[in-house]
């Protein structure tokens, strides 16, 4: 059976890498026809990604809700084109930076900033949206941490978004120190070795 | 320890001595991008039977697509959304599956004109999810004030004390026009000052008098328009 991404990846020079994803081809058939469970089957799998991309690039929830609609939205539109044989999360994350923009855009043009009364070189009409740049980055960074096993996800995002110790981290979850100490090795060295290429492209 | 171990020890938080100034950079960055809350959110729940219908009730008025890949379409135009207000996610996961609207487009019969052979056009309404036992068609006829919509809905209940069905015509761009509103589906006449022949698809939705003029994404009935 294809899968959109192998369950078991090997990139060059990093780990061996169990995938979270497990969007299969009769899944991207059912995409392509807007069935329900092919629906819910991407989304399930990229639905995270694509609305982490959009949070980043907008900034606000409301607005990266409705991007992340309208992103599978256009996706479904343009399934016809999308080669089974490509990973589906760049992709998304394509489609989901531009309608990103695209909503920053009409969000400057709202009656609260009138184009009448607005500069040609008003920061509203011409920057794109500030978080944007970096869309990219959390689309690499979101689609490798979803690799992750859920304990060693957890245990990163533990220690990296509320910022605890390991010694906090495994308070919080109730294992050893060396559980904890043992995971988050592991987990940091899966994502040095799917990030590498960021570093050496020094887009991060 | 090898030098890979000590940048995955320092990504994690700890060690790094060794590393150069470079390197520790790098690594910085890519620790400032795992702080990021927004890397970590998740979608609020229920969104995805927002996209399910969104993408429903498109499929509905689709042609069939060829099983082999077609020249790329263009998704840069914006889709039909339906609306995210919290109050009305409850509507939405009500809203119809791909499945069931094709299903019932399917079963929805000829169409049958109210008008006789003075109808310039035609929609078969499949129900949706919402209310999967509502049938209805309508009959479309262009005078000089507009176009003259007359719908006649079954399996409808009756909605009044603020709610109310309200009826729609939507192009390819997903722009909705509101053509009128009412309580129950027997002899409704509704008026269009837009051509149907650009917003091609009729949609009824429930609705309530809350102040928010906008499409509560709440389908009860769905169906293209076909014109003579």
């Amino acid at each position: 059976m294809h899968r959109t991404r192998a369950k078991d990846q090997h990139r060059p020079g990093g780990p061996e890498v169990r995938c979270r994803a497990v969007v299969t081809a009769e899944d991207l058939v059912g995409f392509r026809r807007g069935e329900a469970d092919g629906v819910r089957a991407v989304y399930r799998d990229y639905g995270g990604l694509v609305f982490a991309v959009a949070l980043k690039a907008l900034g606000r929830r409301d607005l990266a809700e409705e991007a992340t609609q309208q992103t599978f939205v256009k996706a479904w539109r343009a399934a016809d084109a999308f080669d089974p044989a490509r990973e589906l999360g760049p992709w998304l994350a394509t489609i989901a930076r531009r309608t990103s923009i695209d909503i920053h855009r009409r969000e400057a043009r709202r009656p609260t900033s009138p184009l009448d009364d607005v500069a040609p070189a008003h920061p509203d009409v011409v920057e794109l949206p500030v978080g944007v740049e970096r869309s990219y980055e959390v689309a690499e960074v979101r689609a490798a941490i979803d690799t992750l096993p859920p304990d060693e996800r957890e245990i990163v995002r533990l220690q990296h978004l509320e910022e605890l110790t390991q010694t906090e981290v495994a308070e919080r979850l109730g294992v050893p120190i060396g559980t904890v100490k043992s995971r988050s090795f592991r987990a940091h060295k899966r994502l040095a070795g799917l990030l590498g290429h960021l570093r050496d492209e020094g887009s991060v | 320890m090898t030098e890979d171990d000590d940048r995955v020890a320092y990504l994690g938080g700890e060690g790094g001595s060794d590393l150069d100034d470079l390197t520790r950079a790098d690594l910085d960055d890519l620790r400032d991008l795992l702080a990021d809350e927004s890397l970590w959110a998740e979608p609020p729940a229920g969104l995805d039977d927002g996209i399910v219908a969104a993408i429903a009730a498109e499929a509905v008025t689709r042609p069939a697509r060829p099983e082999t890949p077609a020249a790329p379409p263009d998704p840069a135009g914006s889709p039909t959304v339906v609306p995210l207000a919290p109050r009305r996610r409850q509507g939405l996961r009500l809203a119809l599956s791909a499945a069931a609207a094709v299903a019932a487009l399917a079963v929805a019969g000829i169409v049958v004109s109210r008008s006789g052979d003075s109808a310039d056009g035609s929609v078969a309404l499949a129900a949706t999810d919402v209310l999967p036992d509502a049938s209805g068609s309508a009959s479309l006829r262009r005078t000089d004030s507009g176009w003259r919509i007359e719908l006649d809905a079954t399996g409808l209940p009756r909605r009044d004390g603020g709610r109310f069905y309200e009826a729609w015509l939507r192009n390819a761009d997903g722009v909705l026009v509101s053509i009128g509103t009412f309580n129950e589906g027997v002899d409704v006449v509704l008026w269009a000052g837009v051509p149907p022949s650009e917003f091609s698809t009729l949609t009824i939705t429930e609705e309530e008098a809350d102040g928010d003029p906008a499409s509560s994404g709440v389908r009860v009935l769905v169906g293209p328009v076909e014109l003579e």
